[in-house]
Protein backbone atom coordinates (compact mmCIF):
# COMPACT_ATOMS: atom_id res chain seq x y z
CA UNK A 1 0.00 0.00 0.00
CA UNK A 2 1.31 3.26 -0.64
CA UNK A 3 2.74 5.07 2.02
CA UNK A 4 4.66 2.49 3.03
CA UNK A 5 7.99 3.41 3.18
CA UNK A 6 7.14 7.07 4.48
CA UNK A 7 5.72 5.87 7.31
CA UNK A 8 8.26 3.27 8.22
CA UNK A 9 10.83 6.10 8.56
CA UNK A 10 8.58 7.55 11.10
CA UNK A 11 8.28 4.08 13.08
CA UNK A 12 12.09 3.79 13.06
CA UNK A 13 12.67 7.23 14.17
CA UNK A 14 10.04 7.25 16.98
CA UNK A 15 11.38 3.69 18.40
CA UNK A 16 14.63 5.59 18.56
CA UNK A 17 13.11 6.83 22.38
CA UNK A 18 14.96 9.74 24.41
CA UNK A 19 16.02 11.63 21.14
CA UNK A 20 18.72 9.70 19.74
CA UNK A 21 19.75 10.16 16.20
CA UNK A 22 19.40 6.71 13.79
CA UNK A 23 21.01 6.87 10.30
CA UNK A 24 19.38 8.89 7.84
CA UNK A 25 17.78 6.52 5.52
CA UNK A 26 18.50 7.56 2.18
CA UNK A 27 17.73 5.08 0.30
CA UNK A 28 14.40 4.94 1.76
CA UNK A 29 13.89 8.94 1.33
CA UNK A 30 14.49 8.14 -2.09
CA UNK A 31 12.54 5.76 -3.27
CA UNK A 32 9.54 7.67 -0.79
CA UNK A 33 10.18 10.34 -3.18
CA UNK A 34 9.92 8.56 -6.29
CA UNK A 35 6.77 6.71 -4.80
CA UNK A 36 5.44 10.36 -4.66
CA UNK A 37 6.76 11.15 -8.32
CA UNK A 38 4.89 8.32 -9.86
CA UNK A 39 1.40 9.07 -7.84
CA UNK A 40 1.59 12.74 -9.38
CA UNK A 41 2.24 11.61 -12.83
CA UNK A 42 -0.07 8.70 -13.23
CA UNK A 43 -2.72 11.25 -11.56
CA UNK A 44 -1.76 13.96 -14.22
CA UNK A 45 -2.80 11.60 -16.96
CA UNK A 46 -6.15 10.61 -15.23
CA UNK A 47 -6.75 14.45 -14.61
CA UNK A 48 -6.90 14.88 -18.77
CA UNK A 49 -8.92 11.25 -19.06
CA UNK A 50 -11.34 12.74 -16.42
CA UNK A 51 -11.86 15.92 -17.89
CA UNK A 52 -12.71 14.45 -21.44
CA UNK A 53 -15.65 12.53 -19.58
CA UNK A 54 -14.17 9.45 -17.81
CA UNK A 55 -15.60 10.63 -14.19
CA UNK A 56 -15.45 7.12 -12.82
CA UNK A 57 -11.64 8.35 -12.27
CA UNK A 58 -12.30 10.73 -10.15
CA UNK A 59 -11.84 8.70 -7.06
CA UNK A 60 -9.26 7.07 -7.99
CA UNK A 61 -7.41 10.28 -9.04
CA UNK A 62 -8.39 11.36 -5.24
CA UNK A 63 -7.28 8.46 -3.46
CA UNK A 64 -3.93 8.85 -5.21
CA UNK A 65 -3.96 12.30 -3.98
CA UNK A 66 -4.37 11.21 -0.49
CA UNK A 67 -1.35 9.06 -1.17
CA UNK A 68 0.62 11.88 -2.10
CA UNK A 69 0.09 14.66 1.22
CA UNK A 70 0.38 11.60 3.25
CA UNK A 71 3.62 10.60 2.13
CA UNK A 72 4.47 14.14 2.23
CA UNK A 73 3.37 14.41 5.29
CA UNK A 74 5.64 11.18 6.66
CA UNK A 75 9.05 12.99 5.27
CA UNK A 76 8.49 16.69 6.50
CA UNK A 77 7.67 15.39 9.98
CA UNK A 78 10.89 12.60 9.78
CA UNK A 79 13.25 15.54 8.78
CA UNK A 80 11.20 18.18 10.91
CA UNK A 81 12.15 15.80 13.71
CA UNK A 82 15.98 15.27 13.09
CA UNK A 83 16.50 18.32 13.01
CA UNK A 84 14.98 18.38 16.94
CA UNK A 85 16.82 16.02 17.66
CA UNK A 86 20.30 17.16 16.11
CA UNK A 87 19.40 20.54 17.56
CA UNK A 88 19.20 19.09 21.08
CA UNK A 89 22.78 17.45 20.41
CA UNK A 90 24.19 21.17 20.00
CA UNK A 91 22.88 21.93 23.60
CA UNK A 92 23.84 18.61 25.45
CA UNK A 93 26.91 17.80 24.07
CA UNK A 94 28.67 20.85 22.39
CA UNK A 95 29.51 22.63 18.80
CA UNK A 96 31.90 19.42 17.68
CA UNK A 97 30.05 16.30 17.38
CA UNK A 98 32.02 12.82 17.56
CA UNK A 99 32.27 10.79 14.47
CA UNK A 100 29.81 8.14 15.56
CA UNK A 101 26.79 10.50 15.48
CA UNK A 102 27.91 12.25 12.53
CA UNK A 103 27.60 8.88 10.71
CA UNK A 104 23.86 9.50 11.46
CA UNK A 105 23.76 12.88 9.71
CA UNK A 106 22.97 13.34 6.12
CA UNK A 107 25.26 16.27 4.15
CA UNK A 108 22.50 18.78 4.38
CA UNK A 109 21.98 17.86 8.71
CA UNK A 110 25.52 18.36 8.96
CA UNK A 111 25.33 21.93 7.02
CA UNK A 112 22.05 22.75 9.14
CA UNK A 113 23.53 21.95 12.31
CA UNK A 114 26.90 24.07 11.35
CA UNK A 115 24.61 26.68 10.76
CA UNK A 116 22.29 26.45 14.11
CA UNK A 117 25.37 26.21 15.82
CA UNK A 118 27.17 29.52 14.16
CA UNK A 119 23.75 31.56 14.83
CA UNK A 120 23.71 30.41 18.55
CA UNK A 121 27.50 31.36 18.82
CA UNK A 122 26.49 35.17 17.41
CA UNK A 123 23.56 35.31 20.01
CA UNK A 124 25.46 34.07 23.00
CA UNK A 125 28.39 36.82 21.79
CA UNK A 126 25.12 39.58 21.66
CA UNK A 127 24.35 38.88 25.55
CA UNK A 128 25.69 39.40 28.44
CA UNK A 129 28.19 41.94 28.20
CA UNK A 130 31.17 42.31 26.03
CA UNK A 131 32.39 38.68 26.52
CA UNK A 132 29.27 37.44 25.76
CA UNK A 133 27.10 34.45 27.82
CA UNK A 134 27.29 31.02 27.14
CA UNK A 135 23.79 29.84 27.97
CA UNK A 136 24.79 26.08 27.64
CA UNK A 137 26.66 26.42 31.05
CA UNK A 138 25.09 25.83 34.36
CA UNK A 139 22.11 24.47 33.13
CA UNK A 140 21.43 23.95 37.01
CA UNK A 141 22.49 26.42 39.70
CA UNK A 142 26.36 25.88 40.23
CA UNK A 143 26.69 25.67 44.13
CA UNK A 144 30.72 26.52 43.91
CA UNK A 145 32.99 27.55 41.27
CA UNK A 146 35.12 24.44 41.65
CA UNK A 147 33.99 21.07 41.14
CA UNK A 148 35.83 17.29 42.33
CA UNK A 149 35.72 15.46 38.88
CA UNK A 150 36.40 11.37 38.27
CA UNK A 151 37.90 10.41 34.97
CA UNK A 152 36.14 7.73 33.22
CA UNK A 153 38.90 7.89 29.74
CA UNK A 154 41.85 8.95 29.10
CA UNK A 155 41.30 12.51 27.37
CA UNK A 156 44.78 13.86 27.61
CA UNK A 157 46.25 17.14 28.17
CA UNK A 158 43.57 20.04 29.00
CA UNK A 159 44.14 23.35 29.73
CA UNK A 160 42.12 25.12 32.80
CA UNK A 161 42.11 28.77 32.43
CA UNK A 162 45.09 30.50 33.55
CA UNK A 163 47.20 28.34 30.90
CA UNK A 164 47.98 25.26 32.94
CA UNK A 165 47.24 21.95 31.82
CA UNK A 166 46.03 18.78 33.84
CA UNK A 167 46.32 15.55 32.24
CA UNK A 168 43.38 13.60 32.25
CA UNK A 169 43.66 9.88 32.24
CA UNK A 170 41.42 7.32 33.15
CA UNK A 171 40.66 7.27 36.90
CA UNK A 172 42.77 10.15 37.62
CA UNK A 173 40.47 12.48 40.22
CA UNK A 174 40.55 16.18 40.04
CA UNK A 175 39.60 19.79 41.44
CA UNK A 176 38.77 22.20 38.30
CA UNK A 177 36.70 24.82 37.68
CA UNK A 178 32.85 24.20 37.34
CA UNK A 179 32.44 26.16 33.62
CA UNK A 180 35.51 24.18 32.46
CA UNK A 181 34.22 20.37 32.72
CA UNK A 182 30.59 20.82 32.38
CA UNK A 183 30.63 20.23 28.67
CA UNK A 184 33.01 17.33 29.30
CA UNK A 185 30.54 15.77 31.90
CA UNK A 186 27.69 16.10 29.90
CA UNK A 187 30.25 13.94 27.46
CA UNK A 188 30.67 11.15 29.86
CA UNK A 189 34.44 12.28 29.85
CA UNK A 190 34.27 13.41 33.39
CA UNK A 191 32.12 12.29 36.46
CA UNK A 192 30.95 14.98 39.06
CA UNK A 193 31.70 14.09 42.08
CA UNK A 194 29.63 15.20 45.19
CA UNK A 195 31.52 15.79 47.91
CA UNK B 1 15.64 11.74 28.88
CA UNK B 2 17.60 13.92 26.99
CA UNK B 3 16.57 17.66 28.41
CA UNK B 4 16.98 19.14 25.06
CA UNK B 5 15.04 17.11 22.55
CA UNK B 6 11.27 18.21 22.56
CA UNK B 7 8.95 16.16 20.14
CA UNK B 8 6.41 17.69 18.56
CA UNK B 9 3.14 16.17 20.86
CA UNK B 10 -0.35 14.82 19.87
CA UNK B 11 -2.88 17.04 18.94
CA UNK B 12 -5.58 14.70 20.57
CA UNK B 13 -9.10 16.47 20.23
CA UNK B 14 -10.43 17.65 16.75
CA UNK B 15 -7.28 18.38 15.08
CA UNK B 16 -4.25 16.00 14.46
CA UNK B 17 -0.92 17.36 14.55
CA UNK B 18 0.86 17.44 11.14
CA UNK B 19 4.37 17.29 12.72
CA UNK B 20 3.53 14.48 15.72
CA UNK B 21 5.03 10.90 14.94
CA UNK B 22 2.51 10.13 17.21
CA UNK B 23 -0.34 11.59 15.22
CA UNK B 24 1.19 9.77 12.00
CA UNK B 25 1.92 6.54 13.46
CA UNK B 26 -2.17 6.89 15.25
CA UNK B 27 -3.47 7.26 12.11
CA UNK B 28 -1.62 4.45 10.08
CA UNK B 29 -3.96 2.29 12.67
CA UNK B 30 -6.71 0.61 10.55
CA UNK B 31 -10.75 0.58 10.84
CA UNK B 32 -13.14 -1.24 9.09
CA UNK B 33 -15.27 -0.28 6.05
CA UNK B 34 -16.75 -1.02 3.21
CA UNK B 35 -17.12 -0.34 -0.33
CA UNK B 36 -20.44 1.78 -1.02
CA UNK B 37 -19.89 1.30 -4.94
CA UNK B 38 -17.65 -0.45 -6.97
CA UNK B 39 -13.81 0.79 -7.01
CA UNK B 40 -12.25 0.05 -10.28
CA UNK B 41 -8.57 -0.04 -10.47
CA UNK B 42 -7.96 0.31 -6.25
CA UNK B 43 -8.10 -3.41 -4.95
CA UNK B 44 -4.02 -3.88 -5.87
CA UNK B 45 -3.75 -0.08 -4.29
CA UNK B 46 -5.31 -0.68 -1.05
CA UNK B 47 -3.70 -4.48 -1.07
CA UNK B 48 -6.98 -6.21 -1.60
CA UNK B 49 -6.17 -7.92 -5.29
CA UNK B 50 -6.96 -11.50 -4.60
CA UNK B 51 -9.84 -10.96 -2.40
CA UNK B 52 -11.86 -9.37 -4.96
CA UNK B 53 -10.98 -11.90 -7.16
CA UNK B 54 -12.92 -9.59 -10.22
CA UNK B 55 -9.20 -8.03 -11.41
CA UNK B 56 -8.24 -4.65 -9.88
CA UNK B 57 -11.16 -3.46 -9.27
CA UNK B 58 -13.18 -4.18 -6.09
CA UNK B 59 -17.13 -4.89 -5.79
CA UNK B 60 -19.54 -3.19 -4.11
CA UNK B 61 -20.22 -4.23 -0.61
CA UNK B 62 -16.65 -5.30 -0.01
CA UNK B 63 -15.28 -5.59 3.18
CA UNK B 64 -12.38 -3.21 3.50
CA UNK B 65 -9.70 -2.41 6.21
CA UNK B 66 -7.65 0.89 5.65
CA UNK B 67 -5.64 3.18 7.68
CA UNK B 68 -7.30 6.13 9.39
CA UNK B 69 -5.24 8.60 7.24
CA UNK B 70 -7.12 6.94 3.87
CA UNK B 71 -10.39 7.36 5.82
CA UNK B 72 -10.20 10.87 6.63
CA UNK B 73 -9.12 11.44 3.74
CA UNK B 74 -11.64 9.46 1.37
CA UNK B 75 -14.51 10.62 3.68
CA UNK B 76 -17.40 12.58 1.54
CA UNK B 77 -20.57 12.82 3.10
CA UNK B 78 -22.27 13.81 0.07
CA UNK B 79 -20.76 11.00 -1.72
CA UNK B 80 -21.13 7.83 0.33
CA UNK B 81 -18.51 5.91 -1.48
CA UNK B 82 -17.10 4.19 1.09
CA UNK B 83 -18.24 4.08 4.93
CA UNK B 84 -16.58 3.64 7.61
CA UNK B 85 -17.61 1.27 10.72
CA UNK B 86 -16.60 1.61 14.56
CA UNK B 87 -13.65 -0.18 15.65
CA UNK B 88 -15.30 -2.68 18.21
CA UNK B 89 -13.69 -0.80 21.45
CA UNK B 90 -16.11 2.66 20.32
CA UNK B 91 -18.91 0.21 19.87
CA UNK B 92 -21.60 0.65 22.97
CA UNK B 93 -20.71 -3.07 24.23
CA UNK B 94 -17.45 -1.56 25.01
CA UNK B 95 -18.99 1.46 26.12
CA UNK B 96 -20.76 -0.19 28.70
CA UNK B 97 -17.83 -2.29 29.77
CA UNK B 98 -15.79 1.09 30.08
CA UNK B 99 -18.69 3.04 32.27
CA UNK B 100 -18.81 0.18 34.17
CA UNK B 101 -15.23 0.09 35.28
CA UNK B 102 -12.48 1.58 32.65
CA UNK B 103 -9.57 0.59 35.02
CA UNK B 104 -9.80 -2.80 33.90
CA UNK B 105 -8.88 -2.69 30.07
CA UNK B 106 -5.81 -3.21 28.74
CA UNK B 107 -6.14 0.12 26.58
CA UNK B 108 -2.56 -1.44 24.87
CA UNK B 109 -4.02 -4.16 23.84
CA UNK B 110 -6.81 -2.63 22.40
CA UNK B 111 -5.54 0.61 21.85
CA UNK B 112 -2.90 1.64 21.19
CA UNK B 113 -3.81 5.01 20.59
CA UNK B 114 -7.43 4.63 22.39
CA UNK B 115 -7.82 8.62 22.90
CA UNK B 116 -6.80 10.15 19.79
CA UNK B 117 -8.17 7.72 17.58
CA UNK B 118 -11.20 7.38 19.09
CA UNK B 119 -11.22 11.73 18.52
CA UNK B 120 -10.48 11.42 14.91
CA UNK B 121 -13.27 8.67 14.64
CA UNK B 122 -15.75 11.41 15.15
CA UNK B 123 -14.91 12.65 11.82
CA UNK B 124 -16.57 10.61 10.08
CA UNK B 125 -20.51 11.86 11.18
CA UNK B 126 -21.59 8.81 13.00
CA UNK B 127 -24.99 8.94 14.68
CA UNK B 128 -23.49 7.61 17.67
CA UNK B 129 -20.91 10.31 17.92
CA UNK B 130 -22.26 12.09 21.26
CA UNK B 131 -21.68 8.62 22.79
CA UNK B 132 -17.99 8.05 22.11
CA UNK B 133 -16.88 11.64 22.76
CA UNK B 134 -18.72 11.07 26.15
CA UNK B 135 -17.01 7.44 27.02
CA UNK B 136 -13.63 8.41 25.52
CA UNK B 137 -13.59 11.79 28.49
CA UNK B 138 -14.88 9.75 31.11
CA UNK B 139 -12.85 6.56 30.70
CA UNK B 140 -9.67 9.47 30.79
CA UNK B 141 -11.15 10.52 33.70
CA UNK B 142 -11.68 7.38 35.86
CA UNK B 143 -8.46 6.42 34.79
CA UNK B 144 -6.55 9.79 36.40
CA UNK B 145 -6.19 8.51 39.72
CA UNK B 146 -4.89 5.78 39.14
CA UNK B 147 -2.22 7.01 36.88
CA UNK B 148 -1.36 9.81 39.11
CA UNK B 149 -1.40 7.55 42.08
CA UNK B 150 0.99 4.81 40.83
CA UNK B 151 3.51 7.51 38.57
CA UNK B 152 3.58 10.02 41.72
CA UNK B 153 4.10 6.82 44.42
CA UNK B 154 7.28 7.33 46.09
CA UNK B 155 7.43 3.97 47.48
CA UNK B 156 9.23 2.16 44.07
CA UNK B 157 6.16 -0.39 44.15
CA UNK B 158 6.36 -1.96 40.56
CA UNK B 159 4.45 -0.16 38.28
CA UNK B 160 5.14 -2.47 35.00
CA UNK B 161 2.08 -4.15 35.19
CA UNK B 162 -0.24 -1.20 35.18
CA UNK B 163 2.07 0.58 32.45
CA UNK B 164 1.71 -2.34 30.25
CA UNK B 165 -2.09 -1.38 29.80
CA UNK B 166 -1.85 2.06 29.74
CA UNK B 167 -2.54 3.46 26.32
CA UNK B 168 0.24 5.75 24.71
CA UNK B 169 -0.89 9.10 25.91
CA UNK B 170 -1.58 8.05 29.17
CA UNK B 171 1.87 6.58 29.34
CA UNK B 172 3.24 10.03 28.28
CA UNK B 173 1.56 11.28 31.08
CA UNK B 174 2.89 8.49 33.38
CA UNK B 175 6.22 9.18 32.59
CA UNK B 176 6.06 13.48 33.27
CA UNK B 177 4.39 11.83 36.18
CA UNK B 178 7.13 9.99 37.59
CA UNK B 179 9.91 12.91 36.03
CA UNK B 180 8.51 15.36 38.88
CA UNK B 181 8.39 12.71 41.61
CA UNK B 182 12.25 11.51 40.70
CA UNK B 183 13.65 14.59 40.55
CA UNK B 184 12.14 15.89 43.31
CA UNK B 185 13.46 12.31 45.17
CA UNK B 186 17.24 13.19 43.47
CA UNK B 187 16.76 16.68 44.95
CA UNK B 188 15.78 15.04 48.13
CA UNK B 189 19.42 13.04 48.36
CA UNK B 190 21.39 15.47 47.48
CA UNK B 191 21.81 14.89 43.92
CA UNK B 192 20.08 17.57 42.17
CA UNK B 193 23.60 19.62 42.12
CA UNK B 194 24.91 16.85 40.12
CA UNK B 195 26.13 17.27 36.65
CA UNK B 196 25.40 14.26 34.99
CA UNK B 197 25.87 12.62 31.29
CA UNK B 198 23.84 13.77 28.55
CA UNK B 199 21.62 10.65 28.41
CA UNK B 200 21.76 11.14 24.28
CA UNK B 201 25.61 10.54 24.73
CA UNK B 202 24.58 7.45 26.50
CA UNK B 203 22.80 6.27 23.79
CA UNK B 204 25.47 6.66 21.87
CA UNK B 205 27.95 4.69 23.81
CA UNK B 206 25.42 1.89 23.95
CA UNK B 207 24.38 2.10 20.47
CA UNK B 208 27.59 1.74 19.05
CA UNK B 209 28.22 -1.49 19.86
CA UNK B 210 24.82 -3.10 18.64
CA UNK B 211 26.17 -1.42 15.47
CA UNK B 212 29.05 -3.37 15.29
CA UNK B 213 26.70 -6.92 16.10
CA UNK B 214 24.89 -5.85 13.08
CA UNK C 1 11.38 24.11 37.05
CA UNK C 2 13.73 21.69 38.61
CA UNK C 3 14.28 21.31 42.33
CA UNK C 4 17.47 22.25 41.87
CA UNK C 5 16.60 25.47 40.71
CA UNK C 6 13.68 25.78 43.52
CA UNK C 7 16.38 25.35 46.31
CA UNK C 8 18.71 28.09 44.41
CA UNK C 9 15.39 30.32 45.20
CA UNK C 10 15.52 29.65 48.80
CA UNK C 11 19.28 30.11 49.41
CA UNK C 12 17.58 34.28 49.01
CA UNK C 13 15.90 33.99 52.30
CA UNK C 14 17.65 35.20 55.21
CA UNK C 15 18.59 33.09 58.33
CA UNK C 16 20.38 34.39 61.13
CA UNK C 17 23.99 33.40 62.04
CA UNK C 18 26.58 34.36 65.03
CA UNK C 19 30.08 35.16 63.26
CA UNK C 20 33.09 33.43 64.93
CA UNK C 21 35.16 36.65 62.88
CA UNK C 22 35.15 39.75 62.23
CA UNK C 23 35.81 41.42 59.37
CA UNK C 24 35.43 45.26 58.42
CA UNK C 25 35.62 45.89 54.55
CA UNK C 26 31.71 42.84 54.20
CA UNK C 27 29.26 45.45 55.25
CA UNK C 28 27.82 45.33 52.16
CA UNK C 29 26.71 41.51 53.03
CA UNK C 30 25.60 42.95 56.62
CA UNK C 31 28.12 40.51 58.60
CA UNK C 32 29.15 42.88 61.32
CA UNK C 33 31.57 41.59 63.91
CA UNK C 34 32.44 38.53 66.25
CA UNK C 35 29.44 37.80 68.29
CA UNK C 36 26.73 39.47 67.04
CA UNK C 37 23.75 37.88 65.69
CA UNK C 38 22.97 39.39 62.12
CA UNK C 39 20.77 38.01 59.31
CA UNK C 40 22.64 36.94 55.98
CA UNK C 41 21.27 35.03 52.99
CA UNK C 42 20.82 30.89 53.24
CA UNK C 43 23.84 31.03 50.58
CA UNK C 44 25.85 32.73 52.19
CA UNK C 45 25.51 31.12 55.99
CA UNK C 46 26.08 27.68 54.32
CA UNK C 47 29.17 29.16 52.59
CA UNK C 48 30.53 30.34 56.48
CA UNK C 49 29.40 27.72 58.51
CA UNK C 50 31.16 25.49 55.98
CA UNK C 51 34.56 27.11 56.66
CA UNK C 52 33.81 27.38 60.31
CA UNK C 53 33.22 31.22 60.52
CA UNK C 54 30.12 31.61 61.90
CA UNK C 55 27.04 29.13 63.96
CA UNK C 56 24.26 28.86 62.80
CA UNK C 57 20.78 30.11 64.71
CA UNK C 58 18.00 28.06 63.24
CA UNK C 59 14.78 29.70 61.79
CA UNK C 60 11.38 30.05 65.30
CA UNK C 61 9.50 27.82 63.52
CA UNK C 62 12.46 24.85 62.93
CA UNK C 63 11.27 24.04 66.39
CA UNK C 64 9.94 20.32 67.45
CA UNK C 65 7.17 21.45 69.04
CA UNK C 66 6.02 24.44 66.49
CA UNK C 67 6.45 21.53 64.21
CA UNK C 68 4.40 18.65 65.44
CA UNK C 69 1.61 21.58 65.79
CA UNK C 70 1.96 22.39 62.52
CA UNK C 71 1.77 18.47 61.13
CA UNK C 72 -1.56 17.60 63.01
CA UNK C 73 -3.01 20.71 61.97
CA UNK C 74 -2.23 19.79 58.68
CA UNK C 75 -3.34 16.19 59.16
CA UNK C 76 -6.89 17.82 61.18
CA UNK C 77 -7.28 20.77 58.34
CA UNK C 78 -9.20 19.39 54.60
CA UNK C 79 -7.26 22.83 53.22
CA UNK C 80 -3.80 23.24 53.14
CA UNK C 81 -2.82 25.01 56.27
CA UNK C 82 -0.24 28.29 55.64
CA UNK C 83 3.48 26.67 56.24
CA UNK C 84 5.87 28.83 58.25
CA UNK C 85 8.24 29.59 55.51
CA UNK C 86 7.20 29.43 51.88
CA UNK C 87 10.53 27.24 51.52
CA UNK C 88 10.34 25.30 54.27
CA UNK C 89 10.97 22.32 52.72
CA UNK C 90 14.34 23.36 50.93
CA UNK C 91 15.31 25.02 53.87
CA UNK C 92 15.16 22.38 56.33
CA UNK C 93 17.18 19.90 53.93
CA UNK C 94 19.86 22.93 53.43
CA UNK C 95 20.19 23.77 56.92
CA UNK C 96 19.64 19.99 58.18
CA UNK C 97 22.77 19.16 55.71
CA UNK C 98 24.37 21.77 56.54
CA UNK C 99 24.29 23.06 59.71
CA UNK C 100 22.88 19.69 61.72
CA UNK C 101 25.25 20.36 64.34
CA UNK C 102 23.21 23.83 65.76
CA UNK C 103 20.18 22.12 65.36
CA UNK C 104 18.63 20.46 68.50
CA UNK C 105 16.40 17.11 67.59
CA UNK C 106 17.63 17.73 63.88
CA UNK C 107 16.77 14.52 63.06
CA UNK C 108 12.65 14.78 64.52
CA UNK C 109 12.35 17.95 62.59
CA UNK C 110 13.60 16.24 59.45
CA UNK C 111 11.02 13.43 60.32
CA UNK C 112 8.05 15.78 60.97
CA UNK C 113 8.83 18.34 57.77
CA UNK C 114 8.78 14.80 55.86
CA UNK C 115 5.36 13.72 57.63
CA UNK C 116 4.22 17.14 57.07
CA UNK C 117 4.95 16.90 53.09
CA UNK C 118 3.26 13.85 52.67
CA UNK C 119 0.16 14.64 54.11
CA UNK C 120 0.11 17.36 51.79
CA UNK C 121 1.12 15.60 48.62
CA UNK C 122 -1.18 13.46 49.84
CA UNK C 123 -3.87 16.09 49.69
CA UNK C 124 -2.56 17.92 46.55
CA UNK C 125 -3.42 14.05 44.90
CA UNK C 126 -7.13 14.54 46.62
CA UNK C 127 -8.08 17.68 45.45
CA UNK C 128 -6.29 16.72 42.02
CA UNK C 129 -8.62 13.89 41.32
CA UNK C 130 -11.78 15.66 42.61
CA UNK C 131 -11.01 18.49 40.24
CA UNK C 132 -10.69 16.25 37.48
CA UNK C 133 -13.67 13.86 37.97
CA UNK C 134 -15.67 16.74 38.54
CA UNK C 135 -14.64 18.37 35.57
CA UNK C 136 -14.45 22.24 37.34
CA UNK C 137 -12.69 24.75 35.41
CA UNK C 138 -10.77 26.40 38.12
CA UNK C 139 -9.56 25.85 41.55
CA UNK C 140 -8.11 27.71 44.57
CA UNK C 141 -4.95 26.33 46.29
CA UNK C 142 -4.09 28.48 48.61
CA UNK C 143 -0.88 28.03 50.16
CA UNK C 144 0.77 25.39 48.63
CA UNK C 145 4.64 26.14 48.03
CA UNK C 146 7.30 26.10 44.96
CA UNK C 147 8.28 23.05 45.68
CA UNK C 148 5.02 21.06 46.20
CA UNK C 149 3.70 22.41 43.23
CA UNK C 150 6.64 21.67 40.89
CA UNK C 151 6.89 18.20 41.74
CA UNK C 152 3.40 17.56 40.49
CA UNK C 153 2.88 20.49 38.25
CA UNK C 154 3.82 18.79 34.74
CA UNK C 155 1.67 16.01 35.46
CA UNK C 156 -0.75 18.20 36.20
CA UNK C 157 -1.21 20.47 33.41
CA UNK C 158 -0.75 17.84 31.12
CA UNK C 159 -3.63 15.80 32.17
CA UNK C 160 -5.71 18.84 32.18
CA UNK C 161 -4.55 20.16 28.57
CA UNK C 162 -5.62 16.28 27.82
CA UNK C 163 -9.12 17.02 29.60
CA UNK C 164 -9.60 20.50 27.96
CA UNK C 165 -9.02 18.57 24.46
CA UNK C 166 -11.27 15.59 25.18
CA UNK C 167 -13.84 17.88 26.04
CA UNK C 168 -14.23 19.92 22.94
CA UNK C 169 -14.66 16.47 21.16
CA UNK C 170 -18.48 16.96 23.20
CA UNK C 171 -18.80 20.10 20.65
CA UNK C 172 -21.38 18.76 17.31
CA UNK C 173 -19.29 21.31 15.65
CA UNK C 174 -16.48 18.12 15.58
CA UNK C 175 -16.81 17.17 12.07
CA UNK C 176 -18.60 19.57 10.57
CA UNK C 177 -15.88 21.16 7.74
CA UNK C 178 -15.35 17.45 6.37
CA UNK C 179 -19.57 17.58 5.91
CA UNK C 180 -18.71 20.90 3.45
CA UNK C 181 -16.40 19.47 0.54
Amino acid sequence: MAGERAVGLVRELQRAAGGHLPPFRAEELRQALEEMRALYERNQADVSEAKAGRTDLIFLIRFRHCCLLRNQRCIVAYLYDRLLRIRALRWEYGSILPNAIQFHMSAEEVEWFNRYKKSLATYMRSVGGEEGLDLTQDIKPPKSLYIEVRCLKDYGEFEIEDGTTVLLKKNSQHFLPRWKCEQLIRQGVLEHILS
Amino acid sequence: MSEAYFPVGPGLGPEENFLSLDDILMSQEKLPGRAESSLPRLAFALGQGAAGGSGDSIPEGSKLEIPMWLAKGLHDSKRRIISVELPKIYKEAWRTVFSADANVVDLHKMGPYYYSFGSQLLNFDNPENPEIAQTILQTFISRFRRIMDSSQNAYNEDTSMLVARLDELERALFRAGQKGLNDFQCWEKGQASQITVSSLVQNYGKRKFTDMDS
Amino acid sequence: MEPAEAEFLAEQELVTIVPSFSMDRVHLIGVRGRGHKRGVPVWLAINLKQRQKCRLVPPEWMDVEKLEEMRDQERKEDTFTPMPSPYYMELTKLLLNYASDNIPKADEIRTLVKDTWDTRMAKLRLSADSFVRQQEAHAKLDNLTLMEINTIGTFLTQALDHMYKLRTNLQPAHGSQSQDF
